[in-house]
């Protein structure tokens, strides 16, 4: 019986996203609060820290980050949050009454900032050198590498070696049984053929009980198979584990 | 003085042919004179390298010297030696950037500065040997500390750590402040 085939359906929902390409990646959360109060033109040493969260919240939900670098940046932003929110409850009490000063939590982001700031300009002006002013050191050359000895060598211990060559015994065969004896679908096709042999017709069974293996056994029955998908044989079994009798096409009409 | 030009000679010529960086110790026991003399002479060859505009560069990693070709050839030459290099992500040059100023520095340090984990990318600077481990610091988990190695000062075209970027120096104050807090 012919196999129908599967039909396969496109999932009417599942629409494949836009495709999107993000070229302002940051390494890094402090990256990306820099930029933020930099494309204000603000002042890192000046600008209320506090003002930030907004922005900085807003641009992380827009724009995910690596799972694996989440919690650091929505560690910064829970920093500003709280910045933020000190602002707004004046009831808070002041961790520093010093005045025209940091809080000790904004002043230490504001130094973790331009701390990364001078880092971040000076990796830039590394990544302008980088491929544009390598210095090469000289490479060793062949001539460098040790040496084989160079006395002369005798014809004579070439003959040594020879002779303690040929001292080796020879490795013994493999044990046959070890080796897995293939087995194919047409070695099984010729098989059967020649076991319906001029009658045209063998009951598997027989040949089946030739096998010496599982796999010979599975192999000689997808032979048969094959046999009657290429319309070359038929296959008759009269009752439930009966004798197969495979018939050659054509062999009555031959003999 | 020609005696002086005769060391600075020997040691351009010891470097030339050596296979490996030499110690200030070894330059000095070949060319049989005190360390002190034999850095004043491999300075005074480096700096004549540099103002004579020759090919060539001093190098200087510690207490070790080679020569290697001038920075301001190396994109001549990387046609001729068939060496390009990917460039490095942002990420790998800011954590670069920490090791070699702050050298030697743990992987914390790194992580704490750029305010992210740099775990793959420290990795990575290690696979390109541009950063190496140059010992443990003496704290509680004995952390490993890293620092640049010859393949970086060659990347950058750096004859010493002295050439690197400066800082700004309001940052330089504050790194200053912070590495003694820590």
């Amino acid at each position: 019986m012919p196999l129908e085939p599967i039909p396969v359906e496109a999932d009417p929902g599942a629409e494949a996203p836009p495709f999107e390409l993000r070229l302002d990646v940051f390494s890094g959360p402090l990256d990306l609060l820099l930029h933020l109060i930099e494309a204000r033109e603000l002042d890192v040493l000046t600008v209320p820290l506090a003002e930030m969260a907004d922005a900085y919240v807003e641009h992380l939900a827009n724009h995910p980050v690596a799972p694996a670098e989440l919690a650091d940046f929505v560690g910064v932003a829970s920093q500003l949050i709280l910045l933020k929110s000190r602002r707004l409850l004046p009831g808070e009490p002041q961790p520093s009454a010093r005045t025209g000063e940091d809080e000790p939590d904004e002043e230490e982001l504001r130094r973790r900032l331009l701390e990364y700031r001078a880092l971040r300009d000076a990796a830039r002006q590394l990544g302008a050198w980088d491929g544009e002013r390598v210095a090469f050191r000289r490479e060793p050359r062949e001539a460098d590498l040790p040496e084989a000895p160079t006395e002369p060598m005798p014809a004579s211990a070439l003959a040594d070696v020879l002779g303690r060559l040929a001292a080796i015994p020879e490795p013994e065969p493999p044990p046959p049984e070890v080796v897995p004896r293939e087995v194919t679908i047409a070695m099984q096709i010729t098989a059967l053929r020649e076991a319906m042999g001029s009658a045209g017709r063998v009951v598997l069974q027989t040949v089946l009980a030739a096998c010496r293996s599982r796999t010979e056994i599975s192999v000689t029955v997808l032979a048969m198979l094959e046999l009657v998908r290429r319309r070359q044989a038929t296959v008759e079994q009269t009752e439930l584990f009966g004798p197969i009798l495979v018939r050659r096409i054509g062999s009555e009409a031959g003999t | 003085m020609s005696a002086v030009h005769d060391l600075d000679a020997y040691f351009e010529a010891l470097l030339f042919i050596a296979e490996r960086p030499l110690t200030t110790g070894e330059l000095a026991g070949l060319g049989e004179v005190p360390d002190l003399q034999a850095e004043a002479a491999l300075n005074d060859l480096g700096e004549r390298l540099a103002e004579d505009g020759r090919g060539l560069r001093l190098q200087r990693l510690g207490n070790e010297w080679q020569l290697v070709t001038a920075p301001e050839l190396g994109a001549r030459l990387a046609a001729y030696a068939a060496r390009q290099e990917a460039r490095l992500s942002n990420a790998a040059l800011e954590a670069l950037a920490v090791i070699a100023y702050r050298q030697p520095c743990t992987r914390a340090e790194v992580d704490r500065v750029r305010g992210v984990d740099s775990d793959y990318v420290i990795r990575s600077l290690l696979h390109r040997r541009l950063v190496t481990e140059v010992g443990r610091r003496d704290t509680p988990g004995r952390p490993i500390l890293l620092g640049t190695t010859f393949t970086f000062l060659e990347r950058f075209g750096l004859t010493a750590l002295d050439d690197l970027p400066p800082l700004t120096s309001e940052a330089a104050a504050l790194t200053a402040l912070t590495a003694d807090a820590g």
